[in-house]
């Protein structure tokens, strides 16, 4: 049998000397792998950038809120109306939680339910009041200015550090001194101390966006406002009255969350008998269910991709088996001049691979050109993974071997001297 | 050992009631009906006889292209149809040298690599084979034209050409089939004095089919075949002697046959 390199040699002539029918040839493959690849690129673009947010709640925590119970037909509230509401999480599952294993702290949040204005205009930025632990237990980091200091929360101070979009939204884009400038929240005023931005946009649970939030030390705000809101409703105002919105429940070992958390729910559900008024989110469970949807997504795809693979294959074979016809006297003559069916085999099955792999290659970057251009023009993200490279590579060369051994064996079982008689 | 004899001898070939029968559908056409025939080292022999009678066949067995339907051939000691393919192909590689009618070179590739083909199927090494590639065209008048391709050349060149590629592996011996056939006058008489340069000088041993009456007395001996089997051998004097008396008779029975043909298509 004859040398590898002079046979892969050999069969990189053949390729070039058809450049444009190579191409065509592999026409196919090209677009499937080229697709696969782009499709691919977007699905985990798209998956990181949720993962992210998810992952930007806090994997280590399981986060619980309050919310407002579902008004039933023969509900107290609407023959009492006008009378206190209250429901929500409060002092007391705080510290009923914390008795519990496995819980590092808790980081309780308020929403104060002020009316944030620009000039007369009612924007939705929150007042929030929130411990010390906030910024260190959610993703944002502190822009400009700093963080709140034990002593503000000790003096009840006047102070608030806002968010990314607060600034955007109450100051003009030039402004260079929002930090050390104040805001006014109905009668209050409350001087800035620092920005805070999140760059995933943290939404939590009822009280939205961390970017669209005012903090305040959770001490202040139970000195102004307690815990009750006031709310109108058509001609009469109506008491609310909440302790917490939102607990951030550090878990001190992750591989037991799933059992702190049905812990958590099964004291919850005793304490709050009556009403469904809180909710909880465990972002570990949300990013391990948005993986098992990726992954269903992955199958779907890569059963497209096959199918593409499949067509491509049978029309590179196809090519290759009308190839091998118009060769047989290249064939024919090659087995005269003393080679193996092995080098024949050989031959046209490199050849294939080849087209194949070239192909993957030629699919792979087409792939990349149609993700950045999808990326440039809808910004949506596009991710390109070592391992979709490799793959579509593999797969495009294995595709060449499966569909290139029959046309290759064909060659090899040419009869020499029926080929060289047929001129 | 009998094949002791065969060797001392200096046979390169021995034939031995080669036949050869070609069945389609039920029609069974025996083509070669019983060849007992020897080939010398260093012997320049020549087929001759009209078409149809199996020139052509018997060297495609000659050279393991095909398989003779009953018979045994020696080549060179050895009994060809017990050797596997791998063998044979080994033996094409090394043994013979296969020049055609239409010269079959590969027409994308450079004159040097035509001559190289066999060598790399040899597994020689690249630099060994371009220095070989280079001693060989020159030695067919051709070294200034290596990095040619085959459709810049001429028909002589390109069988020239094709002389180099089939000596690239020193083979025993060479098998040509009507190498001038697609030649005119002058080429033909160019190429058949290389061949018997080839062998009167280096001693290549030349089995070859031909029409051409011109070229007689370049062989050692010439065999004749009519209707399957071995009709005459002659020997170098003979031939001579005959003043080619039976390339004429060759040539008129081919007249014939096409005035026949013509009549058949009129
Ligand atoms: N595969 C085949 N099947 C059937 N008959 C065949 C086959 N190959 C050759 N023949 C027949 O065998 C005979 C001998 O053919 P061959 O080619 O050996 O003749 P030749 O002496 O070389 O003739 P020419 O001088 O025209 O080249 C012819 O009658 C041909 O039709
Ligand atoms: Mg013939």
């Amino acid at each position: 049998m004859m040398l590898m390199r002079d046979l892969f040699g050999l069969s990189l002539h053949n390729l070039l000397l058809h450049k444009v029918r190579s191409i065509l040839t592999s026409l196919g493959v090209i677009f499937g792998v080229g697709s696969v690849i782009a499709m691919l690129a977007i699905s985990e673009g798209a998956k990181r950038s949720a993962l992210a947010q998810i992952e930007a709640m806090g994997i280590d925590k399981i986060i619980l809120f309050s919310k407002r119970p579902p008004v039933d037909g023969k509900s107290e509230s609407s023959d009492n109306a006008g009378v206190m509401e209250r429901y929500g999480l409060s002092a007391k599952d705080v510290s009923n939680i914390m008795k519990m294993d496995n819980i590092e702290r808790i980081t309780t949040v308020f929403d104060a339910r002020k009316k944030v204005l620009k000039g007369l205009q009612r924007t939705d930025l929150k007042l929030i009041g929130c411990d010390y632990q906030f910024l260190q237990d959610s993703s944002a980091k502190i822009e400009k200015g700093r963080w709140f200091s034990p002593a503000d929360y000790q003096n009840n101070a006047l102070v608030c550090v806002i968010g990314k979009n607060v600034k955007r939204r109450l100051f003009a884009i030039g402004d260079t001194d929002v930090v050390g400038g104040s805001i006014r929240i109905e009668d209050m005023v409350f001087r800035i101390v620092g920005i805070v931005d999140n760059v995933y946009g943290t939404q939590y649970p009822e009280i939205g966006g961390q970017n669209d939030m005012i903090f305040i030390p959770i001490t202040t705000a139970r000195a102004l406002y307690k815990d009750y809101t006031f709310v109108r409703e058509g001609y009469a105002y109506k008491i609310t009255r909440i302790e917490y919105d939102l607990f951030l429940v550090k878990i001190a070992d992750t591989s037991y969350i799933d059992n702190t958390s049905k812990r958590i729910a099964r004291y919850l559900e005793k304490a709050h008998t009556d009403t469904k008024d809180w909710g909880m989110v465990v972002p570990l469970e949300l990013l391990r269910q948005r993986e098992r949807t990726q992954n269903i997504f992955t199958i779907v795809m890569g059963s497209i991709a096959g199918i593409s693979l499949v067509v491509g294959g049978i029309g590179i074979m196809n090519i290759m088996l009308a190839s091998v016809f118009e060769r047989r006297k290249e064939i024919g003559t090659r087995r005269a001049l003393g080679a193996q069916k092995a080098d024949i085999l050989l031959q046209f099955l490199i050849e294939t691979v080849f087209l194949t792999s070239l192909g993957g290659i030629i699919g792979i970057t087409l792939g990349v050109g149609i993700g950045s251009a999808i990326t440039y023009y809808s910004k949506m993200p596009t991710i390109y993974s070592a391992w979709s490279i490799i793959l579509s590579l593999a797969i495009s060369s294995i595709t060449g071997v499966i569909f290139g051994t029959y046309p290759a064996y064909k060659a090899a079982q040419q009869n020499p001297i029926t080929v060289l008689r047929a001129e | 050992m009998p094949d002791k004899e065969v060797h001392q001898s200096g046979d390169i070939v021995r034939l031995i009631d080669i036949r050869k029968t070609y069945i389609t559908g039920d029609l069974q056409v025996p083509v070669l009906k019983g060849i007992h025939a020897t080939v010398k080292r260093g012997e320049f022999v020549g087929f001759i006889g009209t078409s149809g009678s199996g020139k052509s066949t018997l060297l495609n067995i000659l050279g393991m292209l095909d398989v003779p339907t009953a018979g045994q051939y020696f080549l060179e000691e050895t009994e060809v149809s017990q050797l596997t393919d791998v063998e044979q192909a080994t033996i094409r590689n090394r043994k013979i040298g296969f020049i055609f009618q239409s010269f079959n070179l590969f027409p994308h590739l450079s004159v040097e690599e035509n001559i190289e083909v066999p060598m790399i199927y040899g597994r020689i090494a690249g630099r060994i084979r371009r220095k070989r590639a280079l001693d060989l065209a020159q030695r067919v008048g051709l070294g200034h034209r290596l990095g040619h391709r085959p459709t810049q050349l001429s028909g002589g060149e390109c069988q020239r050409i094709a002389i180099a590629r089939a000596l690239s592996n020193n083979p025993a011996f060479i098998l040509a089939d009507e190498p001038t056939g697609n030649l005119d006058e002058k080429t033909s008489d160019e190429i058949m004095k290389l061949f018997h340069e080839l062998n009167r000088e280096q001693g290549v041993t030349i089995v070859m089919v031909t029409h051409n009456p011109a070229l007689g007395p370049h062989y050692d001996k010439i065999i004749r075949l009519r209707d399957g089997r071995i009709d005459e051998t002659l020997l170098e004097w003979e031939v001579k002697k005959q003043e080619h008396a039976v390339f004429k008779e060759i040539e008129e029975q081919r007249d014939k046959a096409e005035v026949e043909i013509n009549e058949v298509t009129q």
